[in-house]
């Protein structure tokens, strides 16, 4: 199955555009999706800047609301990857 | 009407400090209280000149309303507040934030002008990144919206 990533803040490192396509495995939850993020930021050589991302990161569905790490993945679903925040 | 929250795109608009004032002016509110946050030409020693804003739009127009609306409840029912924040490319000196209150009395709208700030901090997504004079940047660190329990 394939999610799409919508990118915030530090995660916008990770791909030139806003949205990244993520391969997992079928029926993946948010705890797949943080170990896969882990690897992909290996592989680009950001582990120096985004080290702690997959740890840190929040995740939020299209309602915006924060899912937890059992949060079940739907095909072609669009999330939001919420790095820290600290605005104002 | 006596909450107005907004994003200001900083490539077309500018936040202004008048329209705030016109929004919170009230015969039924003596104090007014106004918070401005501009971006600063230094941070940690680096020499900063300017600061892009990253925003999640819908979520952080929730949490501000849910806020604002927090802060009434717990200070003065009657305030009136206007709350605008920049996204996008802020240079040196410009507003990034602007909090206006009008409250029956000074202690409630400093209070909830300051309330305000802290809480967006915490709960607001937004994003930071530095652009300094030697032309590099970099992503800020902030607040984890992760819940507590699953980070070890």
């Amino acid at each position: 199955m394939e999610i799409q990533l919508k990118l915030y803040g530090s995660s916008k490192m990770l791909n030139d555009k806003e949205i990244l396509n993520v391969d997992l495995p079928n029926n993946s939850n948010i705890k797949k999706l943080r170990s896969v993020l882990k690897k992909i930021i290996s592989k680009k050589y950001l582990k120096n800047n985004l080290k702690n991302l997959p740890k840190t990161a929040a995740f939020f569905t299209e309602a915006d609301e924060v899912v937890n790490d059992k949060y079940k993945l739907k095909n072609k679903e669009l999330i939001s990857i919420i790095p820290p925040i600290g605005g104002g | 009407m006596s909450l107005h929250t907004a994003i200001v795109k900083a490539e077309e608009d500018k936040i202004s400090l008048e329209k705030a004032k016109e929004f919170i002016i009230s015969e039924k509110n003596g104090a007014e209280s106004i918070f401005i946050g501009r971006v600063r030409d230094e941070n940690s020693g680096k020499k900063v000149i300017a600061v892009t804003y990253d925003v999640h739009d819908q979520a952080v127009i929730k949490s501000f309303q849910s806020l604002c609306n927090d802060a009434k409840t717990k200070f003065d029912k009657s305030s009136s507040i206007f709350l605008e924040h920049a996204k996008g490319y802020v240079p040196v000196g410009e507003i990034s934030i602007l909090i206006a209150v009008s409250s029956g009395h000074r202690d409630e709208a400093f209070k909830i002008c300051r309330y305000i700030l802290e809480e967006i901090k915490h709960k607001s997504p937004i994003w930071k990144k530095e652009h300094y004079t030697e032309g590099n940047e970099e992503w800020l660190p902030g607040h984890s919206l992760r819940p507590k329990e699953e980070i070890k």
